[in-house]
């Protein structure tokens, strides 16, 4: 049997995207019978976590798997067990898949080269966050009406990017989607060498409406930035970074990976407006992680043979 | 006086010696001067009122990027009024005032405030200097981008250099966000312990001093970071040798300028010797290898130019003991005529690089002025350079009276300044005045 990790979406393919979306619609649709059957998950949280967590135990649940959770409070985790140590217990344990959260970047390929299980990266540090990235284009791509109107559209990735994990996996989905791609955030925020994915950084997200992005792509703004050191106030980055009403014409679309920071990154009438994204995002974690899990373990060959 | 359309009429600033780098001028003509812009220049310029400048030098308006009027908070010591006239009587045309009032100019109320009182109370261009920490306290940024929008120019820390260089880092990538430039002063904090320059001086008076390297290592690292985030910086009061060079290794390397003051180039820490606290300034009085080490980089275009660091203080902050008083020199009124005696009369820099110094390179660095292309915003300095004046308290326009040429006797005298067209200052009076 066939195990893949999950571990980035960076250099991911057209094809791959549109494959795994594909199984995840199946997996919505309930055309897949319990594919994980006999199977065990080990979803492993060394950060705290709730529609991840939520959404990877819900996914592993309907397909059949079982399913162990360990979490920072009342695990080995808890008592300074090394991530290395805790992963090949849970091999030993005849884990078929790891689902991993970790506050380090590329903790999830360390997991991986120590198991034989599949490590499924649910976020590492600033590194990658690959299902959340496939969960956004699921449901932009329901949004557009398809995979392939997702080719050509414009997003405007808003916010804290230095600190995300969850724009360095869209970037790249986004792209290999087909869709055009800027940044909008102060310097403070952006990687020094914002260059090195060869996009444009626009001053606002009015500056984004103009560039004519159909997509507002918002990032949290995590509680400790907001103390001055690298933006001025709430009420200067509400005002050239916050999504606000007046962006809504037009028919654009706005997402974030949430939680939200409600008057911050996304004014309070707009995080449940009609063109918010924000509630199908969520509803789309569960569909898409049964798939990748499905993939993960093989379970999906399975199913099709 | 209006012509007949109703609009002021044109001015002619008849025989001056118009000398202006920028353009390359250098020569006795006419200057026409219409709508409030320099119209043409040429000989025998005829049509509307005159102004005869005959014996006169005319140069681009001289700029100004360091000054502290006072205002808010201390208009005992200087106000927009008084810090404007006492500008004006130098030959500015436009300043930069600084943040470091009370309240400190770190929000956009204050700003605009202030952009509004400039309107109707100075009487030659004047830039806000927004801070670049709140309160000037290199902790939280301010909002530079909605300062930006109320109207300040620039950001700066003047008066206090910023104490770390990760805080400062992130305060250029936001300047540079918010598209301001930032002026910085550098004063390291844990070697600038004292009030005068560490030197011999300072050893022989028992004077605390605070060495060389507080400015240098200062310096070194706004060159760096500069470099590294591709900011806009503004290097002001270089004072030592050592800084002048790395700045000068930084050209090209970093979008960075720097100014040094009259004072660096005139003076030296030998003053220390007087322990009067008239003298106490910030960075302090160097030693004479400094000051010609600082005159040689002014020389050379290493710095690119001179902003006075106009300080005024009341009397009873600056007639201390050196340890008590107040840092800080007034410096607008006899910024050109102490540079001239000093430097150009005995020749170490030629008259055109100080009129590129006071004036085309600050006026290229604040935008528009400092030359007298056509089309430009009429922004003239008469100088009459044979004039020989004292340096008296009742000389000055400023509130204040710390300037450290006070008794001296300079040559080379303002005779009028023009700001947009209009006489905002005029030493001569009656001669000077305009024919229609």
């Amino acid at each position: 049997m066939e195990t893949r990790d999950f571990l980035t979406l960076e250099n991911v393919e057209r094809g791959d995207l549109r494959s795994t979306l594909g199984l995840a619609r199946a997996c919505a649709e309930g055309r897949l019978r319990e594919p994980l059957a006999g199977k065990t998950v080990c979803l492993a949280f060394f950060e705290a976590s709730t529609r991840t967590a939520v959404s990877f135990e819900l996914a592993a649940r309907r397909s059949g798997a079982d399913v162990i959770s360990l979490s920072e409070k009342g695990s080995a985790i808890a008592k300074g067990e090394s991530l290395i140590d805790t992963v090949v217990t849970l091999d030993r344990l005849g884990a078929d898949a790891i689902v991993l959260r970790h506050p380090a970047a590329g903790a999830a390929a360390l997991a991986a080269r120590h198991t034989t299980a599949a490590v499924i990266n649910a976020g590492d540090g600033c590194g990658q966050h690959p299902t959340q990235a496939l969960l956004d284009l699921y449901t932009l791509g329901d949004a557009l009406g398809g995979f392939d109107e997702l080719s050509g559209t414009r997003v405007a990735i808003v916010g804290d990017v230095l600190h995300s994990r969850v724009a360095r996996s869209v970037i790249p989905a986004f792209r290999a989607a087909g869709m055009e791609i800027a940044l909008v955030a102060p310097r403070t925020l952006l990687p020094l060498d914002a260059g090195a994915w060869n996009l444009p950084v626009l001053p606002s997200v009015d500056g984004a409406v103009e560039w004519g992005a159909g997509v507002l792509y918002a990032l949290r703004l995590q509680k400790e930035r907001m103390t001055g050191a690298r933006i001025p106030s709430i009420s200067e980055y509400a005002r050239f970074y916050g999504v606000a009403r007046r962006h809504l014409e037009e028919g654009v679309l706005v997402m974030h990976p949430g939680p939200v920071n409600r008057g911050v990154e996304i004014s309070g009438d707009v995080v449940l407006d009609g063109s918010s994204l924000i509630p199908a995002q969520v509803a789309a974690g569960t569909a898409v992680r049964s798939a990748v899990l499905a993939l993960a373990t093989g379970a999906a060959h399975e199913v099709a043979a | 006086m209006n012509g007949r359309d109703g609009r002021p009429a044109d001015l002619i600033v008849r025989h001056a010696h118009v000398l202006d780098p920028s353009i390359g001028l250098d020569g006795v003509t006419d200057v026409r001067i219409s709508g409030g812009r320099i119209a043409e220049i040429g000989d025998g310029l005829r049509g509307g009122r005159e102004l005869d400048a005959d014996g006169l030098h005319l140069f681009p308006g001289f700029v100004d990027v360091h000054a502290h009027w006072r205002t808010p908070g201390r208009e005992d010591e200087e106000d927009i009024e008084s810090g404007s006239a006492a500008a004006a009587a130098g030959g500015f045309t436009s300043v930069v005032m600084m943040p470091n009032t009370d309240p400190v100019v770190d929000r956009p109320v204050i700003v605009s405030g202030l952009a509004r009182r400039v309107e109707k109370e100075s009487s030659v261009r004047a830039h806000i200097s927004a801070a670049l920490h709140m309160g000037l306290e290199g902790e939280r940024l301010t909002e530079m981008r909605l300062l930006k929008e109320a109207g300040a120019f620039c950001v700066s820390d003047d008066g206090l250099g910023t104490a770390s260089a990760g805080v400062l880092r992130n305060g250029m990538l936001y300047a540079k966000t918010a598209g301001l430039p930032v002026i910085l002063h550098c004063e390291d904090h844990s070697l600038a312990t004292g009030v005068v320059h560490d030197g011999t001086f300072a050893a022989l008076a028992g004077i605390p001093g605070s060495p060389a390297s507080a400015e240098d290592a200062a310096t070194a690292t706004a060159l760096v970071l500069a470099a590294e985030t591709g900011a806009k910086v503004h290097i002001t009061h270089v004072s030592t040798a050592l800084s002048a060079a790395l700045v000068g290794f930084f050209k090209g390397r970093a979008d960075v300028t720097s100014d040094t003051t009259p004072h660096h180039l005139t003076l030296t820490d030998e003053l220390v010797c007087t322990l009067e606290g008239l003298y106490r300034v910030n960075p302090p009085l160097r030693p004479d290898n400094d000051r010609r080490g600082v005159t040689e980089a002014l020389r050379d275009g290493v710095l690119d130019f001179v902003a006075t660091d106009h300080a005024p203080h009341a009397s009873e902050e600056k007639e201390l003991p050196l340890e008590e008083a107040a840092p800080g020199f007034l410096g607008h009124e006899t910024a050109f005529a102490a540079l001239y005696t000093e430097l150009v009369l005995n020749r170490t820099i030629p008259l055109s690089r100080l009129v590129e110094a006071v004036s085309c390179g600050p006026g290229r660095w604040v935008g528009g002025a400092g030359s007298l292309r056509v089309g430009s915003p009429a922004d003239l300095t008469l100088v009459d350079l044979s004039e020989e004046w004292n340096v008296e308290r009742g000389a000055l326009l400023s509130r204040s009276s710390n300037s450290p040429h006070l008794g001296r006797r300079l040559t080379g005298r303002v005779a009028g300044t023009i700001v947009g067209g209009a006489l905002v200052y005029d030493h001569v009076g009656a001669r000077f005045g305009i024919r229609s």
